[in-house]
């Protein structure tokens, strides 16, 4: 039995084709025949993604539109073009080298550390864009809070990192600094662990407690969204659990835009998923619909771990 | 089958070649290690040795010789037969000031009979080296001539020198102080007073020299226009930087050029203003004259004053004699080699050793006290006795100004070209330079520095530039204007280098960027004209150094730890940016991701976790600097000199002052003291002090960088 997706080679328009076709499964019977869309980017094209009508509806706090990004002479990213919704948590899953990483950081600008790159298209956030001649990165970089994989605290006191992004802004009055770093210590569920050692350095805490402190550096400055480049990828299950229920406490105050190699940790903590796959989106939706009524073969193939 | 026996056979050949043993080469290198050690223990055991036996008191010996010869001395070496020399030993008499040698070898043979007197005794004196003899008396001797004797012979004259000793002493200390101070300040007064007229006369020589100067109505005017660039400047503060504005580098521009052209008016209005330059009117001159010689008189009789009083306390001191007699003449000690038939005066004997009854606990306290005369007084007797204080303040000193000097200098320039140049041919190629700097020998930094430091930067700072090279004023602000005009293009003309973010440079960036490249130079040029070729300036210290005895453009202080400071520049560098490398790029990212600029970053996160690494070029900067003495013999070691570098006068650091230092002290020791022989334990014990010296500083400075390396490694480590 084949599928009933029409196949797409033909379509040159940039509009993202909503698929509102039953997919009939074909359970046991997927070969690699039939990853059209997957095939045709594996020959270097660009498939329009396949975009749930869900996430056109929601609310948007970044709009992605037809971004495309150079390492020097690679292309990373093909013209993608996304909106992540507000007050939800998306989730970035697809295999190594997929561009969800580079993605996320070209959304703050930290790509802008590395040599030669390039960049065309355009992303906004809150309707300002940010790839503007005259952006501040700073200021812009101050409006979003970044966690990377390996925990990075800095080697003072836990007290300092957290207020860390609160003393670049000059802010010096004990008061403040003091409650901030409290609200953001609960918020991200390790104050009971820290509250008698904020003064003692943040080297000496187990890598889950790290990562939960830059959780904390992240948000204790109210970002506008939080990015979280595969947090729990270097840590013990433990740690991770405590991760996930932490980022979905967070997710009522924060937008989170979440990459992970971990397609369960996806189903368990976000509200939207985006599948890519060597630099283009292949499939965004509701996490629930992507998991369990996927519109693209090579979806439902991917989250049950039968290729990449 | 056939497989198995194949098998079986590549199995066979498999064997251990000799050359795969290792314990041949745990053997070598252990080995190797072990002679390295024992080179250092070698050195090290030899200088502590040699250095810390010089002040052990030993036995004054009475020799008497084969042919009736008697004399006092303390056997210093002794040698074993040679082809030219029987077996001799070599003594120390002193007794120079009576025509012998202070140290002579006798053959052992000579020698009839050895024996240690117990009222044998040596002198160390204020003057003319070590006296040794046999006390006789302590005498008063008045104004008329008349002679009192106070004690006569051996335990009566030990008493009452005990007893009198130490006053003399203070009184010869009080002596040197009010010579010092007292007659110091009115010289120094006298001085510049006279220095005070000399500069009115060469301002009076140079008249007005028609340079440019505002009238009063144009500098106000001008400071209108200072007002009015700042009202500029801050009416446009904040034009351009909103978040989507196309006008970011206009508004930059904007503001920097105004920035510019305030300083260049303000800088303008300094320079030119009308209250400048009158000259000195002959009138005013006399005037001057007049008060200088009523203010002279005044300090002249001061000065007599003075030297009555110093006179008085002198003849009251030389009153007290005392009599010590050597076997071979009969001689006393006499007051000096002129005044030859007077009797030393008690007070210039700065110790006296009884040799020979010296308990243990006696022998160590004058070790020690010899350690702290060494320790904390001036030098005497052409360095070979005395103390060392003013050698190691000045060598101090020079060590702690060199690291002040060399390590904010090394850390900027690592800063900027690691963290903030682009890494590409331009950068590998200044490392490279930097690198091959610490090749050059450092006789070629002294010459250097002599050349440039003394005499062309350190001429400047005395007398400005030279007539020849000045400009007209005109020109100047001609040049002026030019420079400040440059300096605004070159600003926009990097802003516009830069292609805006997320796109690749393209050819009309890179036309802007070699533009501002060739205007920066451009303007460096006329900068380094404008400042060396200015009319306005006539240096700080004209008058002296048209008398012929220049402040800054002579050898000192300043110049030899700057000097000394590029020679250790390389070290600080290279450690600097190995430091700052090994900061991890995800503490950076971490940094940057809580959106602090790049200075926020470098100051918080990369210079404190470089720290270790910095203070560690720091301590090599410091050690090598310390130990360096060839470009110090140029550019401002002397072999004495009395005044420290540093005073209770202000400016407090003298830094236009020679100094003495240790390094080139045991040079001058070694190879430059009239009496070699006397000056070689010495040469031990100053080079124990310097090697002590440098070992504090260094292990002060490791001890701060492991509190600062624990503190960054956290609690665990």
């Amino acid at each position: 039995m084949t599928s009933s997706v029409e196949n797409m080679e033909s379509e040159t328009s940039n509009q993202p084709v909503v698929r509102s076709v039953a997919y009939q499964s074909n359970h046991g019977a997927g070969q690699v025949e039939d990853y059209q869309v997957i095939q045709a980017i594996r020959r270097g094209e660009t498939p329009n993604p396949t975009v749930h009508p869900e996430v056109l509806e929601a609310e948007s706090v970044i709009d992605i539109e037809g971004f495309n990004l150079w390492y020097t002479e690679t292309q990373a990213i093909h013209n993608v073009s996304m909106k992540v919704p507000r007050g939800a948590v998306t989730a970035l899953i697809g295999p190594s080298g997929c561009g969800k990483s580079t993605l996320l950081r070209s959304i703050n600008r930290m790509n802008d550390l590395v040599e030669g790159v390039r960049v065309e298209g355009s992303i906004c956030l809150n309707d300002s864009p940010i790839y503007a001649p005259s952006v501040d990165v700073i200021s812009l970089r101050k409006r979003l809070g970044m966690v990377f994989q390996k925990p990075n605290p800095f080697p003072m006191s836990i007290f300092e990192n957290v207020v860390y992004p609160l003393r670049i802004d000059g802010e010096k009055r004990k008061s403040v600094l003091e409650e901030a770093c409290e609200k953001s210590l609960r918020a991200a569920a390790i104050w009971d662990e820290v509250k008698d050692r904020l003064k003692k350095s943040a080297l000496g805490l187990s890598g889950g407690q790290q990562q939960r402190i830059c959780i904390a550096r992240a948000i204790v400055a109210d970002p506008e969204v939080l990015l979280l480049d595969e947090p729990c990828s270097a840590l013990d299950p433990v740690a991770t659990l405590k991760i996930e229920e932490l980022i979905s406490q967070i997710s009522e105050r924060y937008t989170v835009l979440i990459v992970t190699h971990n397609m369960q940790q996806a189903a368990r903590v976000s509200d939207y998923t985006s599948f890519m796959y060597l630099g283009r989106i292949v499939e965004y939706g509701p996490t629930a619909k992507l998991f369990q009524t996927p519109s693209l073969i090579e979806t439902e193939h991917y989250v049950s771990g039968r290729f990449g | 089958m056939s497989e198995t026996q194949s098998t079986q056979a590549t199995h066979a050949r498999r064997r251990t070649l000799p050359s795969a043993i290792g314990e041949p080469m745990v053997w070598l290198t252990g080995g190797a290690l072990v002679v390295c050690l024992t080179m250092i223990a070698v050195l090290m055991t030899m200088v502590v040795v040699n250095g810390s036996k010089s002040f052990w008191p030993r036995p004054i010996e009475r020799v008497v010789l084969h042919d009736g010869e008697v004399f006092l001395g303390i056997a210093t070496e002794h040698e074993a037969q040679t082809k030219e020399t029987a077996k001799r030993t070599l003594y120390r008499v002193g007794n120079r000031d009576i025509g012998q040698e202070s140290f002579r070898w006798v053959d052992d043979e000579q020698i009839a009979s050895i024996e240690t007197p117990s009222d044998a005794v040596m002198l160390e004196r204020e003057a003319w080296g070590v006296w040794f003899g046999v006390p006789e008396s302590i005498e008063r001797k008045g104004e008329g001539g008349e002679i009192t004797v106070l004690a006569r012979g051996g335990d009566e004259v030990f008493e009452a020198f005990d007893a009198l000793h130490a006053d003399a002493r203070r009184t010869v200390a009080k002596i040197e102080g009010m010579k010092k101070r007292e007659l110091g300040s009115i010289n120094a007064e006298i001085d510049r007073l006279r220095l005070d007229v000399r500069q009115g006369e060469i301002k009076l020589a140079r008249g007005d020299e028609g340079l440019l100067r505002f009238s009063w109505a144009v500098w106000i005017g001008l400071g209108i226009l200072a007002a009015g660039l700042i009202g500029l400047v801050y009416r446009f503060r904040a034009y351009g930087t909103e978040l989507g504005s196309a006008h970011a580098r206009q508004g930059s521009v904007i503001r920097a050029s105004g920035a510019i052209g305030i300083v260049m008016v303000l800088m303008a209005m300094w320079i030119a203003g009308p209250w400048k330059g009158q000259g000195v009117s002959a009138a005013e001159l006399e005037a001057l004259r007049e008060t200088v010689a009523q203010r002279e008189v005044e300090l002249l009789s001061a000065y007599d004053e003075v030297i009555g009083r110093i006179r008085a306390i002198e003849s009251a001191d030389h009153e007290l004699r005392l009599v010590v007699v050597e076997p071979t003449s009969g001689h006393f000690a006499p007051v000096s080699q002129t005044l030859s038939d007077e009797p030393m005066y008690m007070s210039q004997v700065v110790r006296l050793v009884r040799a020979n009854t010296l308990s243990t606990g006696e022998k160590v306290g004058v070790y020690f006290s010899r350690w702290w005369e060494y320790l904390s007084t001036n030098p005497r007797e052409a360095n070979t006795e005395g103390g060392v204080y003013p050698v190691i303040v000045g060598t101090v000193i020079l060590t702690l100004l060199l690291t002040i000097f060399v390590t904010p200098m090394g850390v900027i320039a690592a800063l900027y070209l690691r963290e903030y140049a682009k890494q590409g041919m331009m950068t590998s190629v200044i490392r490279i330079a930097v690198n091959n700097l610490a090749g050059v020998p450092s006789i070629v930094y002294g010459v250097f520095g002599l050349g440039f430091f003394c005499y062309t930067v350190g001429g400047y700072v005395d007398t400005g530039a030279s007539e020849s090279a000045r400009m007209s004023s005109s020109a100047w602000w001609g040049m002026f204007v030019l420079a400040g005009v440059m300096l605004m293009i070159g600003f926009a003309a990097k802003l516009w280098s830069k292609p805006d973010p997320g796109r690749v440079a393209s050819g009309f960036n890179l036309w802007m960027q070699r533009a501002s490249w060739l205007v920066w130079i451009v303007v460096l040029v006329l900068v380094v004209l404008l400042v060396t070729k200015t009319p306005y300036f006539h240096g700080f210290f004209e008058a002296r150094a048209q008398d012929g005895t220049p402040t800054f453009g002579a050898r000192g202080m300043l110049w030899a730890s700057l000097t000394l400071a590029l020679l250790t520049l390389p070290v600080v560098i290279v450690a600097t940016e190995e430091a700052i490398a090994a900061v991890p790029g995800s503490m950076r990212e971490g940094s940057y991701g809580c959106g602090a600029s790049k200075w926020q970053t470098m100051r918080r996160i990369v210079l404190p976790g470089a720290m270790p690494g910095i203070l560690t070029g720091a301590i090599l900067a410091m050690a090598r600097g310390a130990g360096e003495v060839a470009p110090l013999m140029l550019v401002g070691a002397v072999k004495l000199n009395q005044d420290l570098p540093i005073s209770t006068q202000a400016p407090f650091i003298h830094a236009d002052r020679s100094f003495m230092h240790l390094g080139f002290h045991i040079f001058d020791l070694g190879f430059q003291s009239p009496d070699s022989q006397a000056a070689r334990p010495m040469v031990w014990t100053t080079t124990l002090l310097f090697l002590a010296i440098v070992f504090a500083l260094n292990l002060a400075a490791i001890m701060i960088r492991s509190r600062l390396r624990a503190r960054m490694a956290g609690p665990t480590v």
